[in-house]
């Protein structure tokens, strides 16, 4: 009686079995390995903090942050004025917050312009290989022989300022070393045994490419465009400095810390505040970035 | 009819540095069920012609110069790449020498196997997964494993995946790449025999490459013993190991130590296999001959039929057949 129970359940016991293995999904899973690290959490937690203080800018800031007050120039922190005025009497917790909006949405839009331009290009040139390939690749050649930051300004130049066209300017002159990785990624899991069984199962190119190379890349993807956004956030900066990026009044971290220079010498909040955040920015991508890249590969997994 | 006929195939690889001739002018055949062993040195051709079958070469550098693969009566070489596709997997699956790398590592197993099935069935995914579970359990695999990583399994678990993966759509024709030659004896042994058992169940022919004459003795219907991209000895398995008729195959059996006599040196065959891109004249096996004539360095030898379905390039049976 026992045993006919025993076989006779077999085939639904199998079912529940997997079902419950199934409720572990690969992003719960991720997700789990994540929380496990201490660094990446601390990344994590000043990202959300950061996101926080940006959407909700209106609730965390006393002060418009185009207001200007000549009464109030250059004052110190103080409980007020939490970080200060700058040279306008603006408040400078103010300006930073709101300018984070603008900081952290250019630098995300660009990464993801140039990311998905460059997973493109390097995929196919890096599956197909040949004269698909050489073309990609000598095109994508031709514009990384012009600096980054020149072509950005000559792109900004040509577009026009904003937000929207600063990221464009920055997406571009990141196309090609995106795509130039991908393509390296693509080419040596390429040469896996395992992309030629997918094939020998009769896979089509396109499932080879999103089903078994794909998913093998976004490490290098995770990685490279965490670092990206820092870098963006540097570039947005250096073009606002000379007047193509975003223009005043509205702030933007990399135009607040230009227009700190003049007084490095005598005051020291309109420096120090925006590289404090400009640099936590980039720390808690980078952390995170990291976290995510060893969370994703089920090798390491306990 | 024959599942499986390859006629005067020839297969090069022409590169900047030289056209390598790999697979030259070579026969086959295979009927329903059977199994051939393909037996060769490294470099052989043996892959080269297994790939070939399934158009899995990359081209270029590779070329196929000349003749037929007829799988059901129809040329392989001639359908589109889209027919290919579905005949890939679902008639004709591979299983690949490395068990280690021949598995998607951030899919798991239940997936890679799901995804086949799902590829070549009009099937919903819930019956697509009962029946990667009715495959895992045919290969002797517990079924809650199906949710873990590749490398959560041993070498000899790999190849088991792997097998259930490329018969889980019943294949017509098993191409076997060298299945074991990644595992240690034991396990070799263990998934030599499931392989048998699995395709006298499923009724699979199967091409077994291998440069093991033992896993061919306990395994195959007909041998094939290919040099320099030749098949220089052609035969049921009976023929060619009670009547070893080639100087190649007689050197291959002479390399195996004798358990019954104490030998203190193995006898390999004398010298290297003969670089593709410039093959001897004549017989290619002649300057590693012990039997090699004048007329072995002028003349290329064709294939004699010594008994009914015993086939071998060596000009010696040509001689005592006149």
């Amino acid at each position: 009686m026992i045993i006919t129970m025993l076989t006779g359940g077999g085939e639904e016991q199998i079912e529940s079995l997997e079902n419950a293995a199934r409720r572990h999904t690969q992003a719960g899973d991720v997700f789990r390995r994540l929380l496990n690290n201490k660094l990446g959490m601390i990344g994590l937690c000043i990202v959300i903090v950061l996101l926080f203080l940006t959407i909700f800018s209106g609730v965390v800031t006393k002060f418009p942050y185009e207001e200007q007050d000549f009464g109030n120039r250059f004052q110190f922190p103080d409980p007020v004025h939490i970080m200060g005025t700058d040279n306008f009497g603006r408040d400078i917790w103010s300006r930073l917050v709101y300018g984070g909006r603008i900081s952290l949405l250019v630098a995300v839009i660009s990464v993801a312009i140039s990311l998905t331009c460059g997973v493109i290009l390097g995929s196919v040139a890096g599956y197909f290989g040949g004269k698909v390939d050489i073309t990609i690749m000598r095109i994508l050649d031709i514009l990384m022989a012009i600096p980054g930051l020149l072509m950005a300004i000559a792109v900004s130049a040509m577009l026009g300022s904003g937000p929207v066209k600063t990221a464009m300017a920055i997406s571009i002159s990141g196309i090609p070393a995106s795509a130039r990785l991908i393509r390296s990624t693509v080419m040596s899991i390429k040469s896996n045994e395992y992309v030629e069984a997918a094939v020998a199962t009769g896979s089509t190119n396109r499932r080879v490419i999103f089903r078994h190379i794909l998913p093998n890349v976004i490490a290098p993807i995770i990685v490279n465009s965490t670092l990206g956004i820092g870098g963006n956030i540097m570039a947005i900066s250096g073009l606002s400095f000379i007047g193509l990026g975003v223009q005043p009044p509205t702030p933007e971290w990399g135009s607040i810390l230009s227009s700190g220079r003049p007084y490095l010498r005598d005051f020291w909040p309109m420096i120090v505040f925006p590289s404090l955040f400009i640099m936590l920015t980039l720390f808690a991508f980078n952390l995170l970035g990291d976290a995510l890249r060893d969370a994703l590969d089920p090798k390491l997994k306990k | 009819m024959n599942l499986l006929e390859i006629k005067d195939l020839s297969i090069h690889y022409v590169t900047k540095e030289g056209t390598f001739k790999s697979v030259n002018h070579v026969n086959l055949e295979l009927e329903e069920g059977e199994t051939i062993g393909l037996v060769g040195e490294t470099g052989a051709g043996k892959t080269t012609t297994a790939l070939g079958i399934l158009r899995l070469l990359q081209s270029p550098p590779a070329k196929i110069v000349s003749g037929e693969i007829l799988f059901k009566g129809t040329d392989l070489l001639k359908v589109s790449e889209e027919e290919m596709q579905k005949i890939r997997g679902n008639d004709i699956a591979m299983i690949f020498q490395d068990p280690m790398t021949a598995l998607n590592p951030i899919m798991r197993v239940g997936d890679q196997i799901t995804e086949v099935i799902e590829l070549h069935n009009d099937c919903t995914h819930e019956e697509a997964r009962k029946r990667m579970r009715n495959m895992l359990e045919l290969v002797g695999i517990n079924v809650e494993r199906a949710r873990e990583f590749p490398h959560q399994f041993s070498g000899g678990m790999k190849q088991r995946v792997v097998i259930a993966m490329a018969l889980a759509c019943n294949p017509h024709l098993l191409i076997a790449d060298e299945p074991t030659t990644a595992l240690d004896v034991t396990i070799q042994a263990q998934v030599l025999e499931m392989m048998n058992e699995l395709k006298e169940k499923l009724g699979t022919s199967m091409i077994l490459i291998t440069h093991d004459l033992g896993i061919v003795a306990s395994n195959c219907d007909k041998v094939a013993i290919m040099y320099a991209g030749e098949i220089v000895e052609y035969g049921s398995l009976e023929q060619i190991f009670h009547h070893i008729s080639h100087p190649y195959t007689e050197g291959l059996f002479n390399s195996i130590p004798s358990l019954d006599k104490d030998v203190d040196r193995l006898k390999p065959i004398k010298g290297l296999m003969p670089d593709p891109s410039a093959l001897p004249e004549g017989c290619k096996f002649n300057p590693r001959c012990q039997y090699c004539t004048e007329k072995c360095r002028t003349t290329e030898p064709p294939l004699y039929e010594i008994q009914p379905g015993h086939l071998v390039r060596c000009l010696r049976y040509g001689e005592e057949g006149q």
